[in-house]
């Protein structure tokens, strides 16, 4: 019954909302009505069991004092003062919230994600060679698209920025397509095989 | 002897300390951006479209843009400065602007960008510009498609708690076929929604403005029209910014709130963003620049794509260097091994 009934809703909405898509009738287009005050009701479920997952998992990292658990206090402390800051004071400007936002989070992410500029110059420099012809094409195509974003690459020639969009227009483009085409393909063929359930997998607990 | 030497300090340079490199980089990036300098912004054409589909709403009453915030902080650098730019310009030229968010990590960048922009604008929240606010992802889908019947029955409050339905803002305003063009701000694949269901079952305008990154990603939809246009990275921000400066932000007799855009006009303006008020270069056929130079402050929020580019040019630049420094170093040491084998 535990996965029979979970499979039963799955084929059973999946099939209906097929059929909506297709069928204008007046009780498909009420079905859709629906099922989208339910689905506004079903979310907020969804962060309180986010929230009792992350306590779950770090509350039981720091009771068993596990490798690390001081990054479990300070995430979980995080959470609570966050949230609390943001319930009590708001998140208006000049709120505690929105200062954490500013001097917190902000840099913290931004660093993360700049970090990205010394790992690619860094890649370039020891792997980005021309050992064939293949990857000497990769590295023509990957200088004139570098130079086409910038303006000196307009000020070098102002083929460089038309060149760069031709392979970004063409080649690029193609292969994008290609690859485009090949996972719409899979996906419907995992959507019929989950709606036919023959995939099964998304269950959990094994077969 | 000397050739011995030679070969040694490129076998050096092959294996060189990848710590010498990220120096290099930082300080590539680092001194563009304290020490700006002023470069030519070359507006493309994905970039104008979504401002000419926005300047074709101002003043009216029946028309709005609805901007998604899809991203987190990580991304700021480069998507910060097109929500400013783009919010400027519905500031500028009286469009009705929306805003929404399906992250939480979004709800704050939101507020963010609506105070930065509206910093020496006479707008109101609820009359010129209303913020939806955050809404949990799970609902995306059936907001998305609950807008393009009615967006007061599909989102009800705005991120104050007000009952949108009697905000000035919505007079007129009802569905996709009025809140004609929704831009997707962000650092995923999170525009195929927007396209999937939005443009597929509505017909939306929808924009994207996305990282570097992503752009790849996101040709083919340009291509067929699926995207109005798209904002490219810093670059498609900075492009933006000038726009708006030399567009929707300009002033004059003949035009008191900003001139309709013309490609010609773009050609020959450059605003350089070293200086303390907005200044217009403008060059004419025979290469002589004359410079006009306004009243209005050249804020720092509204030149950080420009001055960020610099950066960007000069990080380039250098990658480039790597590539062909690695190169040259690769074949001079493959030679030689050759040389020595046989």
């Amino acid at each position: 019954m535990k996965r029979q009934i979970p499979l039963l809703i799955v084929m059973i909405l999946g099939f209906l909302f097929v059929i909506h898509t297709f069928v204008p009738h007046k009780i498909s287009a009420d079905f859709y009505d629906w099922w989208q005050e339910w689905s506004k009701a079903i979310s907020p479920f969804a962060v309180v069991l986010g929230v009792i997952s992350l306590g779950m998992v770090h509350g039981t990292k720091i009771s068993r004092k596990a490798p690390n658990w001081q990054y479990s206090v300070v995430t979980l402390f995080a959470l609570v003062f966050t949230a609390a800051s943001g319930f009590i004071w708001g998140r208006q400007d000049g709120t505690p919230y929105m200062w954490l936002f500013e001097n917190v989070q902000m840099p913290m992410s931004a660093t993360m994600f700049s970090l990205l500029a010394f790992y690619i110059a860094s890649a370039a420099y020891k792997a980005f060679r021309a050992r064939s012809a293949e990857a000497t094409v990769l590295l023509i195509a990957a200088i004139i698209v570098m130079l086409g974003q910038v303006p000196l690459g307009m000020s070098i020639s102002r083929w460089i920025p038309d060149i760069s969009t031709w392979i970004l227009n063409v080649p690029n483009m193609a292969a994008k397509r290609a690859i485009m085409l090949g996972v719409g393909l899979g996906m419907v063929a995992t959507s019929l095989k989950i709606l036919l359930g023959i995939e099964r997998s998304y269950l959990g607990g094994g077969d | 002897m000397e050739k011995k030497k030679k070969m040694t300090t490129w076998n050096r340079m092959q294996h060189l300390d990848r710590r010498y490199i990220y120096i290099v980089v930082a300080v590539a990036i680092i001194i563009p951006l304290l020490i700006p300098f002023n470069t030519p912004t070359y507006v493309t054409e994905p970039t104008a479209n979504i401002y000419k589909k926005i300047d074709s709403f101002a003043d009216r009453e029946d028309k709005a843009i609805l901007m998604s915030f899809n991203h987190d902080a990580s991304t700021m650098p480069e998507l910060f400065p097109m929500e400013v730019s783009i919010l400027r310009h519905c500031f500028e030229r009286n469009v009705k602007v929306f805003t929404l968010c399906f992250l939480p990590q979004a709800a704050p960048l939101v507020d963010y960008a609506i105070n930065t922009a509206k910093e020496g604008y006479d707008v109101t929240s609820g009359v010129d510009y209303l913020n939806f606010g955050y809404r949990p992802y799970a609902l995306q889908l059936p907001i998305i498609l609950g807008m393009g019947e009615d967006i007061s029955e599909a989102l009800e409050t705005d991120s104050e708690g007000r009952k949108i339905d009697n905000l000035k803002i919505m007079e007129n305003i009802r569905n996709y076929d009025d809140m004609n063009l929704v831009i997707d701000f962000s650092g995923s694949a999170s525009i195929q929604t927007w396209i999937i269901y939005a443009r597929a079952k509505f017909g939306a305008n929808i924009a994207a403005g996305i990282t570097a990154v992503m752009v790849a990603d996101n040709y083919p939809y340009l291509q067929t029209g699926q995207l109005v246009g798209m904002l490219r990275g810093l670059k498609g921000a900075a492009e933006y910014e000038k726009l708006v400066d030399v567009f929707a932000a300009y002033k004059d007799e003949e035009y008191p709130n900003g001139r309709p855009y013309s490609q010609e006009i773009l050609k020959e303006i450059n605003v350089p963003i070293t200086a303390k008020n907005v200044t217009y270069d403008i060059t004419d056929d025979e290469g002589n620049v004359e410079r006009v130079v306004t009243d209005r402050e050249l804020q720092y929020d509204f030149k950080k794509a420009r001055i960020g580019m610099n950066a960007q040019s000069v990080a380039h630049i250098m990658i480039i260097f790597f590539i062909l420094v690695g190169n040259i170093g690769y074949f001079i040491t493959r030679k030689n091994k050759q040389n020595k084998l046989g």
